[in-house]
């Protein structure tokens, strides 16, 4: 189903000649420019349990000339009891892509008690402040915005038992999901595997990994947790910085889906 | 009271009928001693048919006391009050029509999202799992990519 929509989303873009954008600076393929950044979709508010920790992602993806592509990124995570959250992160990779000028570090704030959330640019010392909406009553995780339910139907699920990851008890399971043989014109059956520990006590993921013959390998780990108080100056924007209200450029992301494009 | 106590009692009895019935004499010195022990002795018994009842309610709530004490002592402490809950950063409208990526599917759940708009060839569509026209492999595109926690991308809007 999803390799059909990916068909239809790939012709559009061929026919929708590129969505009328203009031709844009010659890049490599991997590479992108980052142009900004901003929180997007549902984002889990957790009150009372406060941490900070150094979050690791390391992808790995085999090419069919044998080559590898290996891309490790770094993120500083904080919380306070409150449910302010920081994310300091590089974009210099995302998955198999590389930034085309290494990335500089942008910090997230999210603010649910001000209702505001915050995109920090330290080379123009400004701050981009945009509102959070009321809190919805929907369930707590994004999943539904971004998962797609493919392959549910052969999904294994095992679980892994509790286990102790960086001083803080995990629960842990394994989803394995099989593309039987044949079903995307695969000889042999595929299968895909995710294990996830999840912490109870902090309501986060402190590791996962997933195993994708099709498109790479992937872990993500939460280092030196620290369950401490962070210094509440890290969830507010510093007195240098300008506050500028709205996105970059004024102009609203666009909705273009595949449906859009055809 | 021990067994020759009570193997002896028939034998104290028929002393003191003999004595009864001998008029109202003074009693010999070994009838009055056991006569004595005979009276401690079932003072004694008396004394513990009436505590007896009272030792076991005393021990039975001490048992449960010591129970309750127990228990509560292992009950864990109350853990700190932690509340979930979900928002939505930005209005809903102007975060959808996002395109669930191929190479996404596997990744877990994204628990904190952030949408980083990007520039890039469309040949790096094909990287996550797009399939792409070859003929528009080098030209550039602007697109929005929904990040999860983990910094991959689980979702893909082009930006017109």
């Amino acid at each position: 189903m999803i390799r059909g929509v990916s068909i239809v989303f790939a012709a559009g873009l061929i026919t929708s000649g590129l969505f009328g954008q203009r031709p844009g600076p010659r890049m490599e393929h991997g590479d992108f420019a980052l142009v900004h950044a901003e929180f997007g979709g549902q984002n889990k508010v957790v009150q009372g349990a406060p941490y900070s920790a150094q979050a690791v992602t390391q992808f790995t993806q085999a090419l069919p000339n044998g080559d590898h592509i290996q891309r490790t990124t770094t993120a500083s995570m904080a919380r306070d009891s409150q449910g302010r959250t920081r994310t300091e992160r590089s974009f210099g990779a995302i998955g198999a892509l590389s930034a085309e000028r290494g990335g500089t570090p942008t910090v997230m704030i999210f603010d649910p008690v001000a209702s505001k959330s915050y995109v920090l640019d330290a080379s123009s010392r400004t701050a981009r402040s945009m509102a959070i909406p009321a809190p919805h009553t929907r369930p707590a995780d994004a999943e539904a915005h971004a998962r797609p339910e493919r392959g549910q139907a052969f999904a294994k699920t095992e679980d892994l038992g509790t286990q102790v990851i960086q001083g803080v008890s995990a629960q842990g399971k394994r989803v394995t999901r099989a593309i039987p043989a044949g079903k995307e014109g695969n000889e042999k059956e595929i299968d895909i595997v995710t294990e996830t520990w999840y912490s109870p006590d902090l309501h986060v993921v402190v590791m996962s990994k997933t195993s994708d013959p099709r498109f790479g390998d992937s872990t993500y780990q939460l280092n030196a947790i620290n369950r401490t108080e962070p210094d509440p100056a890290l969830f507010t924007v510093p007195s240098d910085y300008t506050v500028k209200e709205g996105r970059p450029e004024g102009r609203p992301m666009m909705r273009r889906g595949p449906e859009a494009a055809q | 009271m021990n067994e020759k106590d009570v193997d002896n009692l028939p034998e104290l009895l028929d002393d003191l009928r003999i004595l009864a019935a001998d008029g109202p004499v003074e009693a010999p010195g070994h009838i009055e001693a056991r006569l004595r022990m005979e009276f401690r002795r079932k003072k004694r018994r008396r004394n513990l048919v009436t505590w007896t009842p009272w030792l076991g309610v005393a021990a039975a709530a001490s048992i449960a006391l010591f129970v309750w004490i127990r228990s509560e002592s292992q009950k864990p402490a109350p853990a700190p009050e932690v509340a979930v809950h979900a928002v939505a950063p930005v209005a809903e409208e102007e975060t959808d029509g996002f395109y669930p990526l191929p190479e996404a599917e596997a990744l877990p759940a994204v628990e904190n999202a952030m949408v980083v708009r990007v520039q890039l060839p469309v040949s790096s569509l094909q990287l996550m799992g797009v399939p792409v026209n070859e003929e528009s492999a080098d030209l550039s595109v602007q697109a929005d990519l929904l990040l999860g926690q983990d910094g991959l991308a689980r979702a893909v809007r082009l930006v017109e």
